[in-house]
């Protein structure tokens, strides 16, 4: 359910841009692109990256979920309240953001204490487990921050009789609005905007690859020093990048230089990993996901640009911020997380399905399931949308936006395609007879 | 109760039945096989995955005691997974690994 809610929000979010290319072709403050960015973060990725954990966590770290049902409560919470906050933030509606905000963060409460809860079960901690936990303390921080931030900017005419009559909370929320006007909105929200994107996204993207892509690859880790510097590091350069960002300081360029280096350490891992491999062969899930990773590189270029104090705040400096938000977001992560669902989407209809019928007949492999033309087909006309789009938001090109994110929603038109022939699995199973595969001589490994 | 004997080639002949769906693969090609003990009509499978905290872990293990149950002569299957040793691709067969695109070893 978190998978289809996620795609539906991904098709949303791409005909959104399509329809109206200025979100990206224009500074990136103002209710439209909030909006669709949070259309993005909560509805496309936490829902994916919520319900991914759920299934992946317990695979990887080889322990058990400790609440289905609490899983099932946040299914409730997230979805109405990611769609009423990103009808809040079109509508510019802070009151009423607040609620929807809350009613998220009651579902993001219960999912931290599922997975928290869960992590206490593992029975032999490693580097995944360190990032999976970080990233829930950092995806809590940027959602208090992010109400923290609707507060500050609610104006709290409608609680003068309450205030009067001495409520707490609207004292309470007096008071955080009032802390809140120490900080400038736009820093606010761009450190906010990396506690979600770099600490829970990213942090999960680094932690999963040292457990998944081995697994998929048919490697191992080459260097636990390695894998836990890059987590450390990377952890390292956020609080502080979270700390500059928020004050303006002129000592950004060191955390992110920090936060650069971790995720330095960590390409140079997954490619010592990658080169232990014994499946030489890489599907296009991996594909996409090591697509994805390698995309670090231009973002973290951007990102250093962009921090260096005395950049002329000009509007090519906006839409370097809108590229590197763009290419952070909708290149990065999505990409990753597609390469993600190609793995965790067939898993769970081939064990819904099949995994009671093995050995009695034929069961296909996860994949056939899917198309992989169709899946390579998405991949190019994924990169080729990044690319037009990326020229195109440089140059505030609303044409240029519109043509690329086109072949955005090409991509995902494919994905769509290829997870209903999935789901077809559930209801047309692919059983045959029992039958031997030609192969060499009978003998045990 | 079955009578007809039973043999390991014909087990392992058996057990290519049955697939890692990751990999697409039987599991005998993969190497994932150690050992099969034949005590009368009862069959003991000693076998490993290719990585702890495989997602297909029980579901393999399921299968390989469902296709033995299902073979004549065998009237009980034990599989147990261990991870020691620990598997590699070493112990693939030629075929196994022309199937899911390992380079020799």
């Amino acid at each position: 359910m978190f998978a289809l809610i996620g795609l539906a929000a991904l098709a949303v979010g791409v005909v959104w841009l399509v329809a109206r290319p200025s979100l990206l072709a224009q500074y990136h403050y103002n209710q439209f692109v909030i909006a669709a960015t949070h259309l993005f973060v909560l509805g496309w990725i936490c829902s994916v990256v919520m319900g991914a954990m759920y299934q992946l966590v317990p695979i990887a770290l080889e322990t058990k979920l400790y609440s289905e049902t609490l899983a099932r409560w946040q299914l409730g919470f997230h979805v109405v309240g990611f769609i009423g906050m990103v009808w809040m933030f079109d509508d510019w509606n802070m009151k009423q953001l607040g609620h929807f905000g809350c009613v998220f963060a009651v579902g993001l409460g219960l999912f931290v204490y599922n997975i928290a809860r869960t992590l206490r079960r593992v029975p032999k901690w490693n580097v995944t487990a360190t990032a999976v936990t970080v990233a829930l303390f950092w995806i809590s921080l940027a959602v208090t921050a992010g109400i923290f931030i609707a507060i500050g900017k609610d104006n709290y005419d409608s609680t003068e009789g309450l205030a009067a009559s001495g409520g707490v909370f609207v004292t309470w929320l007096r008071s955080v609005a009032g802390f809140m006007s120490h900080f400038d909105a736009i820093g606010a929200m761009h450190a906010h905007a990396h506690l979600g994107s770099v600490g829970c996204f990213t942090m999960l993207i680094v932690g999963v690859s040292y457990k998944l892509i081995p697994m998929f690859t048919l490697s191992e880790v080459q260097s636990r020093h390695r894998a836990a510097w890059s987590i450390g590091l990377l952890n390292i350069g956020l609080a502080g990048s979270f700390m500059t960002i928020l004050l303006r300081s002129s000592w950004k360029p060191v955390f992110t230089m920090l936060a650069v280096a971790g995720l330095g350490i960590f390409g140079w891992e997954l490619i010592a990993i990658l080169r232990a491999r014994k499946r030489r062969t890489l599907d296009w899930g991996i594909k996409y996901f090591l697509t994805a990773v390698a995309l670090l590189l231009p973002v973290s270029a951007l990102a250093m640009v962009l921090s260096w104090p005395r950049l002329p705040l000009n509007p090519f400096t906006g839409q370097i911020e809108n590229l590197y938000g763009f290419l952070g977001l909708i290149g990065v992560v999505s990409l990753a997380i597609i390469g993600m669902l190609y793995k965790i989407i067939p898993f769970l209809v081939w064990f819904g399905r099949y995994s009671r019928q093995i050995g009695r007949v034929q069961v296909p492999a996860l994949a056939d399931l899917y198309s992989a033309r169709l899946q390579a087909i998405g991949y190019w006309s994924y990169l080729a949308g990044l690319v037009v789009t990326s020229v195109a938001i440089l140059y505030s090109n609303e044409p240029g936006v519109r043509c690329g994110c086109s072949l955005l929603a090409l991509s995902v038109a494919t994905l769509a395609v290829n997870v209903g022939a999935m789901l077809t699995h559930l209801f047309r199973p692919l059983l045959k007879p029992l039958g031997f595969p030609p192969t060499t001589v009978a003998k045990i490994a | 109760m079955n009578t007809l004997p039973i043999d390991e080639p014909t087990i392992l002949q058996t057990l290519r039945q049955v697939i890692d769906p990751e990999l697409g693969c039987n599991i005998v090609d993969l190497g994932l096989i150690y050992s099969i003990t034949i005590t009368g009509s009862n069959v003991a499978v000693l076998m490993t995955l290719t990585t702890p905290g495989c997602p297909m872990h029980e579901s393999i293990r399921w299968g390989v005691r469902t296709a033995l149950l299902d073979l004549e002569g065998v009237d009980d299957a034990q599989v147990e997974v261990v991870w020691d040793p620990p598997w590699n691709a070493a112990m693939m067969t030629d075929f196994g690994r022309r199937a899911t695109g390992v380079g020799r070893i």
